[in-house]
Order: structure tokens, then sequence, then C-alpha cells
């Protein structure tokens, strides 16, 4: 069970698991209300014509920067993540994707190839996928004392470029999550995607946003998390999923006219249009029709409608300004909780999208696994749900729903204290012991 | 029912936002879909539609149970299959016993295209093998991974078969190259496939799968031979390949005799791997992989973890549970097998009268109706099929036609359709056709040229004048054509000479007047 009337929803929202694709709340009586009520009127495919879908995607489209206007409705992240590939390639002809070291776009054979964080451990990487340096300035090459860190890994996205060129590779895409979660809650130094976006473009690919872990206002300060680097970014493309319809499995592609007509175009080839389906007549050439692309389930009226109330419910609780403040607030107390346990090497994120890096050794930076580990067990005693991620399973991932408020924040981080003093103290007298 | 949009703002959005690949039924003239029930949906107008192809609203359109479901677990919890919860086991043990013993291991998705890349990564992982042998004309999803497997798409266009691909014959005994009258179609098609696996290993290449679906839907409504899947399946698990069962269009007790339609085949007949989608939830997002316990572990041992964001969640589950309660209170395998029974009965009668019929073949409510030009050379009637669902579109019957050729009337509606509504589409059905045909006599007069204008006029009155007498049942004996008689060979004459007559005074049939719907809208909630 989860949820609760509106007033309970703050002693209700203890899931800071990430995992949960939730934006405003589990079980928000709105978005189930929407749900309930198109359920009963109307559930088809989008191969009528239908008010919801239109009227969902127009909404999605004043979130996002004018370009990015036509959308593809699918039914999860990895769904969305595979066409996007899918438009790109069609687009620029070329076949060869760019992405960042411990990435993970999904888990459908085509997303396991461009994601390393799975491909490492299985097939290993593909000759068509080149993979880039995290802009990890906590742990990786260019770190928060480098004077422009920004500019350095996006020279290490031009190396991985002109390497494949060399080879006769061409890139169809460089894809990156806004804000890598599973790559260890990662925010990259701004100018980074501008200047990646400038280095992709000139070898003729386009640059895919994933948004699906971070989209929908958690960076409080924007809407959409790669909006953090500044507003003359804009990907070509964005991928969206997870918190979009709080739960019930919707995702959607954006894109730009360009690249939704060039994708069309692959039927228009194929066959001709029949369009005019008049009267027979043996003289009339018979054309087949266009092939189309369907998803069956996406762009249903439900979906859309589950959508749009997600959409009123961020905006009526004003959650996204909500995330700014109580993720200010919970980064300031994690700050706290850094200066007073060594084991906090790192406090990073946006709104509510927050990464604690546990280490062993403040010089080496090493990952502290097993204490994260442990941590997130004793989290778990005292009823608070939170994971780890990060090649080095050490970084406490917070992403929880939207709703989360500054008593949970403080309740959380309370916690969070006591049971690292605990440790802390479990050490010192083993250490004691040894003496 | 208060629309947003007036339906041509709705166009013009549509236009501008939504990806244009995404097209809309009846391009020429779209339908805007407001409100459905049952079996029937509703425009923006109110005016009622028969819809004979939404195999996904598998129970009925918005069906009160499975709402209802939804609704009860939507306000208790939605949340990810990290955590222990009953629906989703529940569910799995109920989807289990449908299915043979050994078919036990469910992994839940959101669509039949996850379902299907899924079944492909637990075919490879099983023994490291890659290739992958796929009938022609075969659709199994739009994802990248399936769009290299699905002839149905990439044989259209650039996309160039990949060389792990290996595409079969389709086994349809009637367009196909074995057909009705070979002695045993299911042995020559099943050998094409043990040839391709011969050949696949003189390249050193190792099969992984054969995927089929259980019968073919883009493909026309195609049924394989008996025997077919389980001499395929031989020589695959010789070869170290699964085979992996596509049941998400057919699954769900559509072909009436059985649960699943690959069951048609035989009890000793079990597939490696079952996917399905699409009735699973009666539009709700959700699909499945089941497999063996061997191919479980298998694909567990890689290290793999394999997790879904919304596979499996409480709502989905719940949503599945109540749809497998309502097809089985209402009895909807047992209406599907009545109901599909009759229509084909009404549909074979059809093909007697209409020489645009050339095939009807089917199964409970999984029927296609294949239009020809040619009865011998079985040459397809693609813009007839076209000119023909758009006239039932008018009509208030929802009919789609697909096939490589785009001939086959497909029918596969929900399964509460009726006896009622089996006639009802039938009627329709044969009004156009007996209108088509006419004007087929009408226009060959009128496009061919002036000076064999008499000859065609006889030529034609002939068509139909040798068509009226094998309705009658009689045999045309020596039946001269020559420039201005024809030589009644046999009783009835009479109906016969008056059909030419008329022909020759240029005579139209009237046009039947519609049917109409009134006493059915009324008893559907606004």
């Amino acid at each position: 069970r989860a949820g609760g009337g509106p007033v309970e929803w703050a002693e209700w929202s203890r899931l800071c698991d990430g995992h949960g694709p939730l934006a405003v709340g589990h079980c928000h009586p709105l978005v189930v209300q929407a749900a309930h009520e198109q359920n009963q009127v109307l559930n088809t495919n989008s191969r009528y014509l239908h008010d919801n879908i239109v009227d969902y995607a127009q909404r999605l489209s004043e979130t996002l920067p004018e370009e990015l206007c036509v959308f593809y409705f699918l039914n999860s992240g990895s769904e969305a993540n595979d066409l996007a590939l899918r438009l790109a390639r069609q687009y620029t002809g070329h076949q060869d994707v760019v992405v960042l070291d411990h990435a993970y776009h999904g888990h459908l054979s085509s997303l396991i190839d461009i994601s390393p964080y799975k491909f490492r451990d299985l097939d290993g990487q593909k000759e068509w996928v080149h993979v880039a340096p995290l802009p990890d300035t906590y742990r990786g090459l260019y770190r928060e004392d480098h004077p422009s860190p920004a500019a350095a890994y996006a020279s290490e996205v031009e190396r991985v470029v002109r390497s494949a060129q060399e080879r006769g590779r061409k890139i169809a895409a460089f894809f990156a999550e806004s804000l890598p979660s599973v790559g260890g809650q990662i925010v990259p130094p701004a100018g980074y995607f501008s200047q990646v976006a400038g280095h992709i473009r000139r070898a003729g690919g386009l640059f895919v946003a994933d948004e699906i872990q971070v989209g929908f206002g958690r960076v409080g300060t924007h809407f959409w998390a790669f909006q953090l680097q500044g507003q003359d970014f804009v990907p070509d493309i964005v991928t969206m999923g997870k918190s979009i319809g709080n739960g019930h499995p919707i995702a959607c592609v954006a894109t730009t006219q360009a690249v939704a007509k060039a994708f069309e175009a692959t039927g228009v080839e194929y066959f001709n249009t029949l369009a005019r389906c008049g009267f027979f007549s043996p003289l009339t050439p018979c054309g087949l029709p266009i092939i189309f692309h369907l998803w069956q389930f996406g762009g249903s009226p439900v979906s859309c409608a589950v959508g749009l109330a997600v959409l009123d419910v961020l905006e009526k609780e004003q959650l996204q300004a909500h995330a700014t403040c109580v993720g200010r607030f919970l980064m300031e107390l994690l700050r706290q909780q850094k200066a007073k346990h060594a084991i906090i090497g790192d406090i990073r994120g946006a709104g509510l999208f927050i990464g604690v890096d546990l280490i062993k050794d403040k010089a080496t930076r090493t990952p502290a696994t097993e204490e994260a580990d442990y941590l997130v067990s004793r989290l778990k005693e005292n009823h608070i749900l939170l994971s780890t991620d990060g090649p080095g399973r050490n970084v406490l991932k917070f992403k929880p729903p939207m709703c989360f408020s500054l008593d949970n924040a403080q309740y959380l981080v309370a916690k969070l204290d006591a049971i690292l003093t605990d440790m802390e103290e479990m050490v010192r007298s083993c250490e004691s012991l040894r003496l | 029912m208060c629309e947003l949009y007036c339906k041509s703002d709705t166009l013009a959005l549509r236009g501008k936002h939504i990806g244009p690949s995404c097209k809309v039924f009846f391009a020429a003239d779209p339908i805007k879909i407001v409100r459905a029930q049952r079996q029937y949906m509703y425009d923006e107008k109110g005016e009622q539609y028969l819809d004979c192809i939404n195999n996904v609203a598998h129970v009925g359109h918005c069906h009160p149970e499975v709402v209802k479901a939804a609704l009860r677990q939507m306000e208790l919890l939605n949340t990810n299959s990290r955590f222990l919860h009953d629906n989703i086991v529940e569910y799995a043990k109920r989807l289990a016993a449908t299915l043979p013993e050994r078919l036990s291991v469910c992994y839940f998705t959101n669509s039949g295209s996850e379902a299907n890349d899924l079944a492909l990564r637990l075919a490879r992982q099983f023994r490291g093998h890659q290739d992958v042998i796929t009938l022609d004309h075969a659709y199994h999803g739009h994802l990248s991974s399936l769009i290299e497997i699905s002839p149905y798409k990439f044989q259209k266009g650039k996309d160039v078969k990949k060389e792990f691909v290996h595409v079969a014959p389709t086994p349809d005994t009637y367009r196909g190259e074995y057909r009705e009258c070979h002695a045993d179609p299911a042995s020559a098609y099943a050998n094409e496939v043990k040839k391709i696996i011969e050949e696949a290993h003189k390249r050193g290449r190792k099969i992984a799968a054969f995927i089929a679906e259980s019968m073919q839907s883009c493909g026309g409504q195609i049924i394989p031979p008996a025997g077919y899947f389980q001499k395929v399946a031989a020589y695959v698990h010789e070869a170290g390949g699964v085979f992996i069962a596509d049941e998400v269009q057919v699954g769900f007790g559509r072909v009436g005799k059985h649960f699943w339609s690959f069951q048609m085949h035989g009890e000793d007949f079990v597939p490696d791997i079952v996917t399905m989608g699409k009735p699973m939830g009666n539009g709700h997002p959700m699909a499945c992989v089941v497999t063996t316990r061997e191919i479980a572990e298998a694909f567990s041992n890689s290290g793999m973890e394999y997790f879904n964001t919304y596979g499996g969640n409480p709502v989905s589950c719940a949503v599945g549970l109540a749809v497998l309660d309502v097809i089985e209170s209402e009895d909807l395998q047992g209406n599907a097998m009545r109901v599909g029974n009759y229509l084909t009965e009404l549909l074979n009668k059809q093909k007697a009268k209409h020489t645009l019929i050339g095939n009807i073949r089917g199964i409970g409510l999984f029927i296609g109706i294949d239009l020809v030009t040619d009865h011998e050379k079985r040459t397809p009637a693609t813009a007839e099929a076209q000119h023909i669902i758009y006239k039932m579109k008018e009509k208030g019957v929802l009919l789609s036609a697909d096939g490589p050729h785009r001939n086959v009337l497909k029918i596969k509606p929900p399964m509460c359709f009726t006896e009622e509504d089996a006639k009802f589409m039938v009627d329709q059905l044969d009004e156009i056709l007996t209108v088509l045909e006419e004007t087929v006599g009408a226009q060959a007069e009128s496009v061919i040229p002036a000076n064999t204008a008499r000859r065609a006029k006889v030529r034609a009155s002939y068509f139909i004048f040798r068509k009226n007498m094998q309705n009658f049942g009689n045999l045309l004996k020596g039946v001269q054509i020559s420039k201005c008689t024809v030589t009644i060979g046999t009783k009835p004459a009479c109906s016969t000479v008056g059909l030419l007559l008329q022909i020759s005074a240029g005579f139209r049939f009237p046009k039947a007047e519609p049917y109409h719907w009134s006493r059915k809208q009324a008893s559907v909630p606004a």
C-alpha cells in the first residue's frame, strides 16, 4: 500500500528510492481519477483521432524549446530510447553511437548495446559504439579543481568522434542521460552539453538527451534537466518516461520536424499513398498504403489522460518550486553531515535529484561499497527506502516523489546521521579492540 | 460527450505535434473516436461503428470489471516489481495454469514488442547462438531488434536483411508455394526450414531460435497447416535452437477451441518461449514472456538482471487478472467458437456468391477474407479491398486490410462479438460486393473502345450470365459468344435474359438501404 490523503502524504512519502517512477506521489487521487474516468469511456489505439493525444502533445510542447514540437508516444523509457536510436539513424543515415561510460539507457537488445553499465558484463562493446568518459567532476578524469572540466570532457568526446571517423565510421548520435543516474547521480559541468553537441553535429550526428529519470521538474529550477546546461542548448531528440505517468506505463520521444519528416520518409519511399482510396476503376493504378509505425498502446486516451493529469498536478501543487525548496534544504542538511562524517565524500545534485558519494578515503576517494550497502539495510530497518548506484555501488541516490517534504528531509537526515554515527562508533571500537 | 477540439482542429494539431509516421486509419477520411463500449465505437457525432478489428479490447471496450479492478488497485499501490506483492505472483500463477506445464516462468513487460525483444535475448543467452529463423511477411514489433526479424517491415525498403536472419516461406496454403492441393504442405513447408538450417550450418552459423506468430496477422490471417509447428520444432531443437511462439495477436481464447493458438497443433507441441500482449490487459499496456525453467535459469546465470520499470506492476497485474476472470465468467472462449463458426459459415456463402472472394480462412474469431481479381491466378484485389473497407466504414463497420498485398480483410473483433453483429457485418459486405461487381461490369463497358463495344457488351453479359448460371447451380455448356447473340444453354433463362436486357438498356439495380443502428444506440450509456 502507498499514498494517502493530501495531509497524510508527508507521512506516507518515506519512499526515497528513485526506482519508483513517481512524479507527484503514490496514488495521487487526481491522477487516479483521470485514469478511471477515461478508462470508463475509451481506451484504444492512436489510429483514430482523439483529443487527449493532441492535447497532451500540445501541453508537452509548451514545456520544451520551440524546435522540439513533434511527439511519439510509447509505453516505456526503453521503447522511447530505441525509437530515438532509429530516428537518429534514419535522419543521419549513419549507424554509430557515442555514449558515456557507465550509462544505462534501457533493457532492450539495442539499448544494452549502448549501455556500458550493462554491456561491460555481457557481450562487450560493439564496433559501432564509442564510449566517452563520464563527465564526473568528483571521481572522473577532470575534477573540481580543473580550470574548465566542461571543455576538457567535451574534447574527450571530440577525440572519440575523430577516432571513429578515422576508421571510416559515421556518427548517428550522442546519447546521454541529462543527469547520469546509474553512473552515480552525476551533474555534468555547465557548458558540457553545448560543446559536445557542437562536436557531434559537425560529425553529422544528433544529440539525444535521455530525460527518463530526471524530467518533469525534478531539478527544480527547470522543467527538463538538460535546461540546466543553459538556454542556448537544445537537444535534437529528448526521451522521457518513468515519472511521466506517475507509474502508469507511458513514455515519449520529442523531436524536431526535420527528424520526424525524415522518419516518415521511410514509409513514403516504400509505398505509394492510397490516400484517395476511392472507387475502384480498372484504369487507376493500384498503390499500396503507406506502412505506418504504430505503437499499439502508445498515445492511448487513458495514457494521455494520465499524462495530462500529472502535468496538472505538477502545476497546481507547484511541485517544481517545491523540488527546488526541499532539494536545497536537503542538500544543506547533507552538507552539514558531510562536515561531520568522513565517510561522505561528496554531495551533489539539483532539486530532488541528489547523490551522496560515500568513500573510504578522502585523498583516494575509494568507493565505500560495503559501507553503503550496510547503511542502506540499516535505513530499511528504520523504514526508509534508499538505494545505491554508481560503478562502485557507493552513491546513495535520492530521487523521491516530488511531494517529498521538508519534514521528510529532516527525518531522513536525522536517521542517516544516527546510523553513520553508530557505524563510526563500531569502527572505533573495532580499532580499539585491535589495538 | 464534450470534445476539447472540433475534429478539424484535432486533425490539425495531430499534424503539428504527432510524429507523421503515426498514421490514422482511413487516411482520406479519418474517424474521431470518443467513446467505446463492448464491440462498438462512437465518433464525435455519436455515430456507432461495429468494431471488427480491435483484438486488443479483448473482453470488450471499457469492460466495467476491468475498469473497476484497475481503479481499486490504482488507489492502493502502483509501484515496481522490486518489492514483493501478491498481484504479480497470482497473475503469473493464473497464466501458467493456462499453459503446458513446462512453461512456468513469467517475465512481465509493457508491450508485445518488449516481450518479443526479451524472447530473443532469452533464446540467444540459452546456448549462445545468434541466428534467428523468421517467416516471410512476419511482423514481431517496432523495436530495432524486431524490425530485423520482421520481413513485413524490412523487405519493404532500405533495410537490408541481416546475415543472422533467415527467412522461411510462410506456410500459406492458399497463396504460398505448397497449396491446399499439395499432399502434405506441413512437411513441405517444414522442410524449407530444415533446408535453411542446413545452409546456415554450412556457413558456420548457429540457430538461436525459430520465431513465428502462431497465426500470422499482418501476413494475411495465415493459419499454418497442422503438423507444421511440430516438424519445425524438431528441426530447430536438433540445431540447438528454441521455438518462440508469438501469441501477441492471437492468444487468450481467440481461436475458441483452445486458449492459445499454438495449442491447435496438438498436445504434443509445446513451444519453448511464448510471448503474449495486446489482448492481455484489454487496452492497458502490458505483455509477458513465458518460458521454461531451464531457459530462465540460463538467462539469470548470465549475471544479467532484467528489470523493467513498469512491467509486472500491481495495477497491470490486477487488470490482467480481471481480464482472465471475465474471459471465464462470460465464456468468451465458447462465444468465439460459436460466433466464429457462424461467421465463417456466412462468409463461405458469400464466397460462393461473389467471385471477388478467393478464400475464407480462420478459426474462432480470427478470420481473413482473401480478395482476388482472378480465381485461378489468385491475383490480390488490393484496390478493391481498400474500397471495401472505406465503404464498410460508411456503413458503420470497421474493418482493415492486411497481408503483403493488403488484400485480406481481417476480422479479429472483441470477443463479445455476437451472431447478430456477424450477420450485420456480412449483410453490409454482401451489398458492397454486389454493387462493386455490378460496377465492374458497367465499367468494363465504358472503358472499352467503341469499335469493340458490342463485343465487349456481350462479354460483360457473358460474365454476369455465367455467374448467374453458377448461382443456380447449372453447368454452362455450348455457349457461343458472337457479335450479338448468346446461346442460352440451360434453364433458367428468364432471369438471365432479363439481366441481359437490363445491361443493354444501361439499367442499374437499385442500391440497398443501409442498416440502421438506432435500436443499438439506445442501449448504450451516454
